[in-house]
Formats: structure tokens, C-alpha cells, sequence
């Protein structure tokens, strides 16, 4: 009997799930709208659904991962658990006062975010640690009591501890989480030197507040997810996608569900990630690009740039530094912004054309969705250059108007003084200069150069921005995988189970105990293995990779720096050094190699390798394409400056070795393929279109 | 003529370039200086450059333009625009070639004071001059009397050492003698020779990209481009200054002293909206001072501007365009348009007290767009001496957050930095582990809030110990012998108030002075709140209920101020106590 595997990626309109027969490699998918209200409902639903239609029983799934947003959401709507913070001495005031900055410059009204743990409910406690965590003033464990009876009345769910240096010494933190929980059984207690053990007092602090905050509700969440699982009699353990673009079990992800926080938005770079190394060329670009945001990330040598911390609960656009609420866990590295099928364009006082960040999103969305929205989007232009087909969107399922587009277009156009095909190409090239904006910053900012990247697009209309985005930036492929609008409920699919440990550890370079460092790295590798056995991981398939943080001594931003699996001893400072110059000069542009440089925090991330899935694989076919194409429309085009006879391909008619020679539109259920005059696209045995200069 | 004008502008609506075109260059341009920004900050050593983010980087064109600038700090407004310019004019075009890059600081050529040290390099494409970049930053330390560049001085070669623009770069290679003597004039030049790399190396960034940007576009095209860039921000700010009430309008105010002398300051400003242009005239400020407290030109402006983008869209990019609309008039030789040699350093004082007084000066006029005063100090604390764990010289600088002003429908922010300063704070264990003091204390002062319908945000207190060495101090700051103002029947925020050794002798410091610290010693700053709007009596009962269960306002203040009395025991307001308690007072 054949098993399966399941994915369920629940986003704010959407619950995707998508199933891999993992014999065939055939997968199936069901789109169905999410209930925010309960998105458990939406989860069994989307479940139920997809067994039917392909006649599974729940029994013969033996692989179930979850993408959600739910930890996001209880930060963002503010509905996390009642907390109450210990704190030194002094210092009580962290979430008050913050970064001290407002998030807007001119905006008088604007407000810094609500701190995490209103401040009746922060408390502090006579101690002192030095820098060095060595004891400045002894914990008063007295006064440690009356904080956790007084905690105690106020009937709080969960209880931070955050002490001044902790990371450097948990001594006083480990005791005040003693004391809390003999006062307070069954209280969840959460020390910052466990979950965080890194300088900085207010991201520290933070990281773990968030984590307490959504830990009862995540945890009620997942009971809930389980018990109806176990009623639908599907049995497979459930794991859940990270920020870090790894996946982890239900039971580790209660403990630490700071690590969702990102889940949705990872996936999908984790399944560019798995496409790529089916591909070989392992240096990927991927693009996503949805209803209100556009997503390009970074995978090199098969592995996703990971940043150490994020803002959760900011705008889209990240200039708005301060606007959420710090996590310092690693973090997929993601460059997001503004820019969707449901971006408005719109002309501002000084007669400029602008597209986005304001978003008609699902409802009202685009203008030839007919419910209202007067002001024409990026779906509009598309619809009216003659790039998508109004009785094909979503697979017919969704009907467009194209005179209510016509009429958004030609408003604008007015108003612009432009013919309105103009203004429609103009959407889309501003559109396209700022997703350019965000690839670069992505790739040449962190010191990457584009043209040694593929670029591999999805979401439901990134494959019809990809082409003209990778011509800008003399990116030589694009690859466009299947179903790209369910690309990242296939990420979940296709991930390995990853841990990620870090401890501060601040030494100069020249002073470094290897000794020491040694104990710390396999202390990682132990507490690792334990998880992953536990999550039925055999010893096989563990791996390690261990890091550094470094920088110059007197920085006080870190670079991470990969350090030999072997055990580290006196002579490797050069290495690491070497390393870290290298990084310097990439992410900077240059580096000072007499400049002393020092050790901030270890890292390791822990693997647990997952048993990779076939894909299913196409039938072969000639190079001719032409018994896929389904009809010629004219379509505008740039390069041609007006509407050319385009032909129009059936996705799902394409054979293996076919190509599509440009100009051309692959139209498929739930995205649509622009492929540019002098570019061809070449159809792998995965059924992936190739997009190329033809020349 | 009426009609005729009116025509003129509507035709002069719309950009004559291709619409998509300028907007597809300018975001080019405006990631450009975006991307120079982020490499200055995660590169350069700092505290000051890569934590507070105090600095910006601006791209020009041949013709000395402003491009694009990205700054974090609303008073590099200004600077970048003015100083730019006058030092490529005043070392002379001719004589720069391609890889070199010049060094200024010099407050009395265009500069505002002498930390803030800009590195600006031509860019050279095709062998002919097509733009510069600059990259300006916020240096901790730059030599002169007090460590850290605050101190109480007469003069400003006191404040540290003075570069008019030279040569630090010349083709490519950094001139070493310059570079030395620089450095050796300053006391923690390991610190600053990083912090010049990351100046170097974000404009050497910034010249590829304005090359990428040329050569894809055309020099022509980039030309009509900055004209309509011009064009468009001044057609967009006047559209927007126009809905703003015609009128001309006056505000007075004092600062403290100068740090000389006990005298306070006066600072005056009259501002004329009008046909969607704004003329500041300053004439009544006080005449400039052997002093630090005196600001240049260039100083004053950008709060003045400041204060305009705040009434106005706040996306309007800034340049030419819009600084054509803002006219100031300062008479020459006062504490707002300072002639050499008096020192400048407390100029930033002056600035941010400028920008509290011309919101107030707004304030009839525009009620619903003002807040009340906030904290109104940068409130600098500067510190250096020698660390007892390595032997080397080390220096610092500290600006403190302080109560944000109540606004017209809501509380002002507790606990944040005001108007044209966004510094963040540097964490408490970042710091200890830098460097060899500790922070013994950080938290809001609870009551220090301007009562009001809504309040002022709250005060900080910030305590630093010297263990184990003794060092030289700076307290620069104001606000100490005056308070930030209430409006419309809003009470004023607590004053600020600076003590040594809180828990011993617990001596009160004047908000101006440079002091040597015995080892051991704690120096205390509690900030000013922010002053209220509106009568204390009318705030809603259940905010100040809030306010007294989280500590930030004590029940009895609820009572006499506000006239709201809290049962602390059930957590809830005493309604009854609380009507009969207003209407007696009413």
C-alpha cells in the first residue's frame, strides 16, 4: 500500500494543503479559505478534503508538517498570555522604554509598540551580575519569594525571567526560576538564559517574552490540532515548520514556539532550496510573490542565508526599524516588500506614478475582482497588457472583469496624461523596479552578485515578474517549478528536522579557551541528539554544523563565520580569522587583517535528515511545444513596445524536453508564466519551466 | 493674474519626463543611498555610529544637487545639503581627480559641530566629474578639552580639531599623514579609524552605484532627472504648505544658561506662512554667547524644517525643492547664527529647543497638528579615562530619552527620544562589556509626566558607576531651571535634574559642567516628562486608573492633579469620591 505525505500551509486567505504519493511522487493539492477564527477547523477541513478527493485513508499518511501563522497572529493581535516579568534591580523597565526611538520621523502621532508585559506586571529582584558574571551583588532570595506570592495573586500563565548577564552566568536566573515554580507549581517559567543565552538586554528579554506569550496559546492550538487528527484516525506524529526554514516536532515546538514565528514565509525558500538541489546548481535566488508582498530570499551552496534575529509585528518594508517587537532566533533571511497582484497604483501630489505598499489585498483585491476597488493594481496592468486571461484565473474558478480593469487603467492614465497601455506597462515597470530593489538587497548588499544565482520564482504571480526581473539583473535562469502557487505547502515536504543552539561567549580572538570551547560544542551536540532521538531521528542521519559569531574587537555588529566540525585548538585563530576577513570584505567591502577581532557567540545547528521524496516525473517529449498551445492572444510586450500575436501554452500538456520559445504565457490552475520575446523556456522531466536568453 | 497663476501650476503638475522613467531612477538612487547607510552602520566600530545610528549618506550630482539621502537622524536634515556643497566649492572642483575623497568638519564653513565629520568623493565616469557621494558620521570623539567633544567651552578650537576640507583620499590611497594627525588628536583613535573605513568604504559603494545608475540611464536622462526631482518636490511641498493657515505667528522661550555664565538664553521665533512658502525670522533671540550654546546657520535650519515636514506629506523626498520654500532669516552674531569664534557644540540644544517653541508658535493656529513641549533636551552625557582592564584610553557618549509631548488626541510617548534626535540607547550588558563603568539603574520616573486631558510621556532615570578608576564627565543638557510646557491648560512636565552620588551626598549638578570623578562616583540623570494638553481634570478617570496600577502616577498625584480618586485595594476608580472631588474644584 502506497503512503503519503501531507503538508498544510495555513496563510491569512488561504489553507493550502498539497500530498505526495511518496512512491510516484504525485502530488495533489486543495486550496480552500482559512478560518481565522479557528484555523484548526480550516486545518481538518483542508485534510479531510484532500483524502477524499484522492481516496487516501488517514491511516496511510505516515509524514504530516504544518506551516502556521498562529504564533504571529497572537503577537500581533495582541492576544498572547498574561505574563509577569522578573527583572534586576533597577531594570524593570526594559519593555517601557525599549530602543528609545520612534518608529517615524515626521509622523507626531505615531506610537512606539506596546510593551510585551504591561508594567504592573514587571517586577524586579535585588542581584547583580558584572559583565564577566562575576557576583556583584548576591540574589536576595527573600524578596525573590514575595515577588513570586505577589505574582502568584495576579493569575499569570507564564512567568520571564530576564536578569542583567545571564547569558554569560544563569546562576541567579536558574534559581529565581527554582524559587518561581516552587511558589507557583504548574506555572511556566521561562529563563532567558535558556531560550536566549546572548548580550543584549532588550532583545533578550523580548525574545523570551514572545515565547512565553504565545506558549499556552500554541500549545492549546496544537492539543487541539492532534486531538482531531487522532479523531480523523490520521496517526503520523505532526511537525511543524520554523523560522529557520527546519522543521520540528510538535512536542519540541511547544517548548520553543518563539521558532514559528516565520514558519509560513520559510517554506517556501525551503522548497526553492529542494528544487535547486534536484537541479545541481546549488546558488538560488528564490521570489515570491503573493497578493500583498513579494519575498526574495537566498540559498547558497544548497543553503538558505539564515539571519540571527527579526522584528516581528513591523510593516512589510523595513525601514520602519523599531515599528514590532525583536526575536533574536535564527531566522530565514527574507527581504520583503510592498509589492503584489493586489498593490495599488497611484499618483502622488507631485505628479509621480507609485505602486504599493497599500495592498486591495483578497478583499476588496484588484479592480476586475469586482467588489469595489476603483483604483487600478499590479492584477490589473497584468489583466490588461493581456498577460493573465480573465476566464482562466485560479483555473476558471474566479472570473475577471477586464472592463472594470480598463476602467481603473484608464483613470490613472487620465491623470497621467498618459495613453492608458502606457500607464499599464508603467505599473508594471515600477513594480518590477522595486522587486529589482528588493534582489539586490538580497544578493548585492550581503555581497552576492546575481549573475551566479538562478532565480526561482513562485506565489501565485511571481512567474509573471520573473522573466523581466531576471533580465534586469543578468540573472542567466529562471526556474518556475510546478503549481507555483503551492510551492511553499510543497516546501514542508521536503525539510529536514533542524536545531538551533547559541550561547554567548565573548573572548578576544588571541585569548580564546579551545578547551572550553570544546566542552561548549559538545554540550550542543548532546542536548542535539537527545532531541532528535526523540523525535525518531536515527544516529545516521544526524549531522552538526558549528559557527562563530565574530567581529572586529570594539564592533558591535557580528558576522557568522562557519568553523571546522572537528574539535577547535590553539593554532585555528587563524582560520577563523581568515573566515571572518573574507565575510567582512563580502558583506562590507573591506577588511582590516591587523585589526584584532573577537568571538561573540558558538552556534550550532543540529540536522535530522529526512528521507527526501520523489518527484514525479513527466513523460518525455520532443523539443516542439506545439501540441500544448491552447490558443494565440495579444499580449504587450516591452521589447516590442505594443501587443504582439502570443501564443498561449497549457501548462499541463507540456512533455519533458519541450521548448517554449518566447514570446509566450504558460497558463496553469493557479499561476501564469510570462515568458519575454527573445527567451525560450525549456521543460525539465519535473515538469519545471527554464527560462533563458535564447541567443 | 490669479487665474493665470493657477493655470500655470496645473499645467506644471505633471512631470515632463516620462513618468515611469523618473520614478524607476529615483528608486534606484534612493536604494543607492539606502545601501551606503546600511554599510556605514554594520561596519563602523562605534557605539555612536553603528547602535544610535548618527549618521547619513546623501548622493549629488555634478552640479551639487542633492540626489538621495538616507539618514535616521531628522538633524542631518539639513547639513548634508549645505556642507556638501561648500566644501567641494570651497577646495575647488579642479582640483579632485578619480579614487580621491575629501574630510570636513569645519562648523564655520557650512559644517554644524565639529563630531560630525563628512567624507565626500567625486564620482569620475568616462574622465569626466558626473556626481559625488558623501558620507557624513557622528565621530565619538574628536580630540578638544572634554572627552567625547561635549564640553563647557568659550571658543571652538577648544571643542576638538578642525578640518576644512583636505584630501584624506587621493587616488585610491589614504593620505597617511593626514590620516595621523588626525588620529592623533584624538583619544580613542583605534575606534575612529574604524570608523573612517566604514566612511571610505560606504562611499567608495556608493560612487559603483551612482556609475551603475549613470551609465544605465544616460548622463543626459539623470540630468533632466534631478531638474524634475527639483521641480516635483517643490510643486508637491508647495501644494502642501498652501493647506497649511495662512498667518504669521510668534513664540518665545528660554534656555537654561550657557555654562559660562548663569543666564539664561533667550530664543525667538516668528514664522509667516504664506502663498505656500514659509519665512522663519529669528530677530529677538539672544545675541551669541562665549559659549558652547551658540548654533550656526546650517544648525538652526534643520529643526526649522524639521518642524514643516511634520505639517506637511510626509513621503515629499527632500532637496532643493523643498528647502527653496523654506526661507530663515537669523541676524548675524546670536545664538542662532553664530560668527567664529564661539563654540557650537551646544548648539544641538538650541536646535531641538527651536523645534518645541515653533510648534508652540503654531499651536493656536493649528491645535489638532501640535503637541505640548517634550523632554526638548538632546541631553548628552560624555565620558573617557583610562580602562582599568586594558590601559587604553576610552571614550563615550550617552543621549538620554525623556517624556514625549501630549498630543492633541492621545498621551505622549513615555521614554523617548524627541523631534530631530531618533538615537537609539546602547544596551546596558553591550556597554558593560565595552567599556569600564555600569549602569546601575534605568527606568521611568514615575509622576514626572505634564498633566493634562492627555499627559506627558514620563522621564528616565539612568545612573552610571566608575568602579576602579577615576574619569572626566560631561553633563551637556538644558532643562533644568525651566520645564517643558503644557498647552491649552496642559501642566508642564517634571525638569530635569542631574545628581552625583544620588545615595550619598547626592550633590545637584547644574545641566552644563565638566567634572573630574573619583573612582567609585555614580552620576544620576533623570529626564524631563513631557508637558501636557489640555485641563488634568478632564482626563478620563479610567486612563489615570490605568496610569496609577502601573505605577507611573502615584494615587495621591491622581488625586491632587487630577482629581481622580483611585481604590487601590479593588483596583478600580471611586466614581462617586471623584465627581463630588471635580465638582468641588470646578
Amino acid at each position: 500500500m502506497s503512503t503519503f505525505r501531507l503538508g498544510v500551509d495555513i496563510g491569512g486567505t488561504f489553507t493550502d494543503a498539497v500530498m505526495m504519493n511518496e512512491s510516484t511522487g504525485e502530488i495533489r493539492l486543495v486550496k480552500m479559505s482559512s478560518t481565522p477564527s479557528d484555523p484548526s477547523v480550516g486545518f481538518i477541513n483542508v485534510i479531510e478534503r484532500i483524502l477524499e478527493e484522492s481516496n487516501v485513508p488517514a491511516r496511510s499518511v505516515t509524514y504530516n508538517v504544518h506551516g502556521t501563522t498562529v504564533a504571529t497572529n497572537t503577537i500581533i493581535e495582541g492576544k498572547g498570555a498574561k505574563a509577569a516579568l522578573i527583572a534586576t534591580k533597577g531594570f524593570r523597565d526594559v519593555f517601557e522604554i525599549a530602543r528609545q526611538i520612534r518608529p517615524k520621523l515626521y509622523d507626531i502621532f505615531c506610537d512606539k509598540p506596546k510593551p510585551l508585559i504591561p508594567r504592573a506586571l514587571c517586577f524586579e529582584v535585588p542581584e547583580r551580575l558584572d559583565f564577566a558574571g562575576d557576583v556583584l551583588a548576591p540574589l536576595d532570595e527573600k524578596k525573590v519569594r514575595e515577588v513570586a506570592r505577589r505574582i502568584k495573586r495576579e493569575g499569570v500563565e507564564a512567568v520571564v525571567v530576564c536578569l542583567l548577564h545571564s547569558y554569560v552566568n544563569p546562576v541567579h536566573e536558574k534559581r529565581v526560576g527554582e524559587i518561581v515554580r516552587e511558589e507557583m507549581p504548574g506555572v511556566f517559567v521561562s529563563l532567558s538564559s535558556d531560550l536566549c543565552p546572548e548580550m543584549r538586554e532588550y532583545f533578550r528579554a523580548s525574545t523570551t517574552a514572545i515565547n512565553a506569550l504565545v506558549m499556552p496559546i500554541v500549545s492549546r492550538y496544537l492539543e487541539r490540532l492532534e486531538r482531531r487528527l487522532m479523531e480523523i484516525d490520521l496517526r503520523a506524529g505532526l511537525h511543524l515548520m520554523t523560522s529557520a526554514g527546519g522543521i520540528m516536532s510538535s512536542q519540541v515546538a511547544r517548548q520553543q514556539p518563539v521558532n514559528l514565528i516565520e514558519s509560513g514565509p520559510a517554506a517556501g525558500v525551503a522548497a526553492a532550496t529542494h528544487l535547486g538541489s534536484l537541479l545541481g546548481p546549488h546558488n538560488l535566488i528564490s521570489f515570491d510573490m503573493g497578493g500583498t508582498t513579494a519575498k526574495a530570499g537566498l540559498v547558497e551552496g544548497g543553503v538558505p542565508k539564515i539571519v540571527p534575529h527579526f522584528e516581528v509585528g513591523s510593516a512589510a518594508v523595513s525601514e520602519n526599524r523599531s515599528a514590532g517587537y525583536p526575536v533574536r532566533t535564527p531566522v530565514v533571511d527574507l527581504v520583503e516588500i510592498g509589492a503584489g497582484g493586489g498593490s495599488i497604483a497611484w499618483v502622488d501630489p507631485g505628479g509621480g506614478l507609485r505602486v504599493g505598499p497599500q495592498s486591495g489585498g483578497a478583499d476588496p483585491g484588484p479592480a476586475c475582482y469586482g467588489k469595489g476597488q476603483t483604483e487600478p493594481t499590479i492584477t490589473d496592468a497584468n489583466l490588461f497588457l493581456g498577460r493573465i486571461d480573465p476566464e482562466y484565473f485560479l483555473g476558471g474558478e474566479h472570473k475577471l472583469n477586464p472592463d472594470l480593469a480598463v476602467n481603473a487603467i484608464g483613470f490613472l492614465a487620465r491623470k497621467l496624461d498618459l495613453q492608458p497601455v502606457e500607464a499599464a506597462r508603467g505599473i508594471i515597470e515600477i513594480a518590477n523596479a522595486n522587486m529589482v530593489g528588493a534582489i539586490r538587497l538580497i544578493s548585492v548588499q550581503r555581497g552576492f552578485d546575481p549573475r551566479d544565482f538562478m532565480l526561482v520564482a513562485y506565489g501565485g504571480a511571481g512567474p509573471m515578474h520573473a522573466n523581466a526581473l531576471a533580465r534586469e539583473l543578468h540573472i542567466p535562469k529562471v526556474l518556475i517549478p510546478m503549481s507555483p502557487g503551492v510551492t511553499s505547502a510543497l516546501g514542508l515536504l521536503v525539510t529536514d528536522i533542524k536545531h538551533d543552539y547559541v550561547q554567548a561567549h565573548i573572548r578576544p580572538m588571541e585569548a580564546i579557551d579551545f578547551d572550553k570551547l570544546t566542552q561548549e560544542y559538545q554540550s550542543f551536540e548532546r542536548q542535539a541528539r537527545d532531541v532528535l532521538r526523540s523525535e525518531g531521528i536515527s544516529e545516521a542521519d544526524i549531522s552538526f554544523s558549528r559557527s562563530v559569531d565574530m567581529r572586529y574587537v570594539g564592533q558591535s555588529y557580528e558576522l557568522r563565520v562557519e568553523a571546522p566540525s572537528r574539535d577547535l585548538k590553539p593554532g585555528d585563530e587563524g582560520k577563523l580569522n581568515a573566515a571572518f576577513f573574507e565575510a567582512h570584505q563580502r558583506a562590507y567591502g573591506y577588511a582590516e587583517t591587523s585589526e584584532p577581532t573577537e568571538v561573540v557567540n558558538l552556534r550550532l545547528t543540529a540536522l535530522g535528515r529526512i528521507r527526501r521524496p520523489q518527484l514525479r516525473r513527466l513523460a518525455t517529449g520532443g523539443q516542439d511545444s506545439a501540441e500544448a498551445v491552447k490558443g494565440v492572444r495579444q499580449v504587450y510586450f516591452s521589447e516590442a513596445g505594443k501587443r504582439v500575436a502570443c501564443k498561449i501554452y497549457d501548462r499541463y500538456r507540456l512533455r519533458c524536453g519541450n521548448s517554449v520559445p518566447g514570446p509566450a504565457i504558460v497558463e496553469e490552475k493557479d499561476s501564469t508564466t510570462v515568458i519575454h520575446p527573445g527567451c525560450h523556456a525549456a521543460v525539465d522531466e519535473y515538469g519545471n519551466l527554464m527560462i533563458q536568453e535564447s541567443h | 493674474m490669479a487665474t493665470v497663476a493657477s493655470q500655470e501650476d496645473q499645467q506644471r503638475s505633471k512631470l515632463e519626463m516620462d513618468p515611469i522613467r523618473f520614478e524607476v531612477i529615483r528608486s534606484a538612487f534612493d536604494a543607492a543611498a539606502d545601501e551606503m547607510g546600511a554599510a556605514l552602520r554594520k561596519s563602523a566600530y562605534s557605539t555612536n555610529i553603528k547602535t544610535r545610528a548618527d549618521f547619513s549618506c546623501a548622493l549629488f550630482d555634478a552640479k551639487l544637487r542633492i540626489i538621495a539621502q538616507s539618514f535616521s537622524q531628522p538633524v542631518h536634515l539639513a547639513s548634508m545639503s549645505r556642507m556638501v556643497p561648500n566644501a567641494i566649492r570651497q577646495y575647488g572642483v579642479d582640483k579632485l581627480d578619480p579614487g580621491d575623497a575629501l574630510v570636513m568638519n569645519h562648523a564655520y564653513r557650512g559644517g554644524v559641530h565639529l563630531n560630525d565629520i563628512v567624507v565626500i568623493a567625486p564620482y569620475f565616469g568616462d574622465e569626466k566629474l558626473q556626481g559625488f557621494v558623501a558620507a557624513l558620521a557622528h565621530h565619538v570623539d574628536i580630540g578638544g578639552y572634554a572627552p567625547g567633544g561635549y564640553c563647557i567651552s568659550t571658543e571652538l578650537y577648544q571643542e576638538g580639531i578642525i578640518l576644512p576640507p583636505a584630501k584624506l583620499v587621493s587616488r585610491g590611497k589614504i593620505v597617511e599623514d593626514l590620516f595621523q594627525v588626525i588620529l592623533a588628536n584624538i583619544r580613542s583613535p583605534r575606534q575612529s579609524a574604524g570608523d573612517f573605513r566604514a566612511q571610505i568604504a560606504s562611499s567608495l559603494l556608493g560612487q559603483r552605484r551612482m556609475g551603475e545608475i549613470i551609465r544605465k540611464f544616460g548622463e543626459e536622462t539623470i540630468e533632466t532627472f534631478v531638474d524634475e526631482l527639483i521641480d516635483y518636490t517643490e510643486r508637491w511641498s508647495r501644494q502642501e504648505i498652501a493647506k497649511l493657515p495662512e498667518g504669521v505667528y510668534h513664540s518665545e522661550c528660554y534656555l537654561d544658561d550657557d555654562g559660562i555664565t548663569d543666564e539664561p538664553i533667550k530664543l525667538a521665533v516668528t514664522a509667516r506662512i504664506q502663498g505656500g512658502r514659509v519665512s522663519y525670522d529669528l530677530t529677538g533671540s539672544a545675541p551669541q554667547r562665549s559659549s558652547p550654546m551658540n548654533a550656526t546657520l546650517t544648525q538652526t535650519y534643520s529643526p526649522l524644517a524639521y518642524v514643516i515636514k511634520c505639517l506637511i506629506d510626509p513621503n515629499i523626498p527632500t532637496n532643493e525643492g523643498f528647502y527653496r520654500l523654506i526661507d530663515v532669516s537669523a541676524p548675524e552674531g546670536t545664538v542662532v547664527n553664530a560668527k567664529a569664534p564661539v563654540g557650537v557644540v551646544g548648539g544641538w540644544e538650541v536646535a531641538m529647543r527651536l523645534c518645541d517653541l515653533t510648534f508652540r508658535a503654531f499651536s493656536e493656529a493649528m491645535p489638532d497638528r501640535v503637541m505640548a513641549s517634550t523632554k526638548s533636551i538632546n541631553c548628552h552625557m560624555a565620558c573617557g579615562g583610562e580602562d582599568p582592564r586594558s590601559g587604553e584610553y576610552y571614550t563615550f557618549i550617552e543621549t538620554m530619552a525623556g517624556g514625549y509631548g501630549a498630543r492633541p488626541t492621545k498621551d505622549g510617548l513615555d521614554a523617548v527620544q524627541s523631534h530631530i534626535q531618533n538615537t537609539e540607547n546602547s544596551a546596558v550588558e553591550e556597554t558593560e562589556n565595552n567599556l569600564p563603568f555600569q549602569i546601575t539603574r534605568y527606568e521611568l520616573i514615575p509622576d514626572s509626566e505634564g498633566a493634562g486631558r492627555y499627559r506627558g510621556g514620563l522621564g528616565i532615570r539612568r545612573d552610571w558607576k566608575f568602579p576602579d578608576h577615576e574619569a572626566t564627565l560631561t553633563v551637556f543638557s538644558d532643562n533644568r531651571k525651566y520645564a517643558p510646557w503644557g498647552l491649552f491648560g496642559g501642566g508642564n512636565g517634571a525638569s530635569s535634574r542631574y545628581v552625583l552620588d544620588p545615595d550619598g551626598e547626592a550633590r545637584e549638578l547644574p545641566s552644563k559642567i565638566t567634572l573630574h570623578l573619583a573612582s567609585d562616583s555614580v552620576i544620576s540623570y533623570r529626564t524631563p516628562g513631557g508637558g501636557g494638553y489640555g485641563p488634568s481634570h478632564d482626563r478620563d478617570p479610567e486612563a489615570v486608573l490605568a496610569d496609577v496600577l502601573d505605577g507611573k502616577v502615584t494615587a495621591a498625584r491622581a488625586r491632587e492633579v487630577y482629581r481622580v480618586v483611585v481604590d487601590t485595594v479593588h483596583r478600580c476608580v471611586d466614581f462617586e469620591a471623584t465627581r463630588k472631588l471635580r465638582d468641588d474644584n470646578r
